[in-house]
């Protein structure tokens, strides 16, 4: 009988024990719910903003935001318009237009805990309506035996020109205070149409930037943006 | 930080990209020069060589020498719609009694057509000549005869001229 109580009481008491170990796990479990902040973020590009402070030939704004989809998912959009006067050995001319970008960007960065910074890759299509002045230009002539002609002043403008293109981005962006974002982006061009003048050619389009005589070109950004958090969402815990 | 270093190696190219780099081909069409070809006279779908032609303006010293060619090319003024050149039939040779000239007169007007960004543009001729008063005629002609066969001098592709001697 002494023997039997003794079983008995050791038995509660692990059962007990056991429950308080239960209830402790469960504990732990509940202390940090991990949220993710989901937003539209908006900004300058402040490249764009320097560039025409300080070169005489330009002048140009692009605004930019992205609005967080998924995890790694952004919907992204660049608005901008540019001037620049073009001046080549042989040519001088202007460009002025306005395009839009749109697309998405896919974050491929692994934060900590809280952080939002982002190693992104990402796709546009872009589009851009503009016109181009030929203020001057020069006559080619490999054979100047009766000497070479004048420059001749043009001031001719081309108008209702368009363009538009696929644009490959990589870019990083980074939380520098409370919502606050600087980030940079360098970007991949592909042309995919193309309206061209009688007599001339889109030697530069806006957002697509300079033509080669392939269909690619190049460019970047280099963003402040501002963080508008719209609401949180609870991360599910990935199941083992 | 890998991945960054890459961005900024592809960030480097990308505006190495924006140097100014193109330089206009010498392959290109570009002003062109009119194309002469000579013929025989008396068999005239055969082509005839010259032999120490000289093509020179008035009132330059220098001109161009041709010897052993049927096709030749000629520059044009592109600050005038009149060019006289005259062609001199043993001009190359240094004694100066066989030296026959015979002047012709080109007018034409002007267009200048796009070419690209690193040449520009060219200045091409539209011949308004008729084939009776290219050639200045005097005494001793040693041309029979000019066709024009092109008046449109666009390119260097074809021949914009044909004489018969």
């Amino acid at each position: 009988m002494k023997h039997t109580l003794k079983y008995i009481f050791s038995l509660i008491f692990l059962c007990v024990s056991l429950l308080g170990a239960a209830q402790e796990v469960k504990k732990t479990d509940s202390i940090a719910p991990k949220t993710e902040r989901f937003g539209v973020r908006f900004g300058i590009d402040i490249a764009r903003l320097a560039r025409s402070l300080y070169e005489k030939d330009y002048r140009g704004i692009e605004l930019v935001g992205d609005y967080r989809l998924t995890k790694k998912y952004y919907i992204a959009a660049e608005l901008g318009n540019e001037s620049k006067t073009v001046d080549e050995n042989q040519l001088n001319f202007t460009t002025e237009g306005t395009y839009i970008k749109a697309g998405f960007d896919f974050n491929a960065y692994e934060n900590w805990l809280g952080m939002e910074n982002m190693i992104y890759i990402g796709l546009r299509y872009g589009a851009s309506t503009f016109s181009q002045t030929l203020n001057n230009y020069d006559i080619y002539n490999s054979e100047p035996y009766f000497g070479a002609a004048p420059q001749v002043a043009s001031g001719e403008k081309f108008e209702g020109l368009s363009a538009q293109w696929a644009e490959v981005v990589a870019g990083i962006k980074a939380e520098v205070f409370t919502n606050v974002f600087v980030g940079f982006s360098i970007r991949l061009n592909y042309l995919t149409s193309n309206n061209t003048p009688e007599g001339f050619d889109n030697l530069h389009i806006p957002g697509f930037n300079r033509t080669y005589a392939g269909q690619f070109g190049t460019g970047f950004n280099y963003t402040v943006s501002y963080f508008l958090p719209l609401y949180k969402s609870t991360v599910k815990a990935k199941k083992k | 930080m890998k991945k960054i270093g890459w961005l900024l190696l592809i960030a480097v190219f990308a505006l190495l990209g924006c140097e100014k780099d193109d330089i206009c081909d010498s392959a290109t069409s570009t002003t062109p020069m009119a194309v002469i070809e000579f013929y025989n006279a008396a068999n005239q779908t055969t082509l005839k060589n010259v032999t120490n032609l000289v093509v020179v303006a008035p009132g330059f010293t220098e001109g161009f020498l041709f010897t052993g060619v049927s096709k030749i090319k000629v520059p044009l003024k592109t600050m005038e719609n009149i060019t006289q050149l005259q062609f001199i039939e043993n001009g190359g040779t240094t004694d100066l009694s066989d030296d026959n000239i015979d002047e012709l007169q080109f007018t034409y007007t002007l267009n200048d057509i796009f070419v690209s960004r690193a040449c520009g543009f060219k200045r091409v001729f539209n011949l308004t000549n008729t084939n009776t008063n290219l050639i200045t005629l005097d005494t001793d002609n040693w041309m029979t005869s000019c066709v024009i066969a092109q008046p449109n001098i666009e390119t260097e592709n074809e021949t914009h001229i044909k004489i018969y001697f």
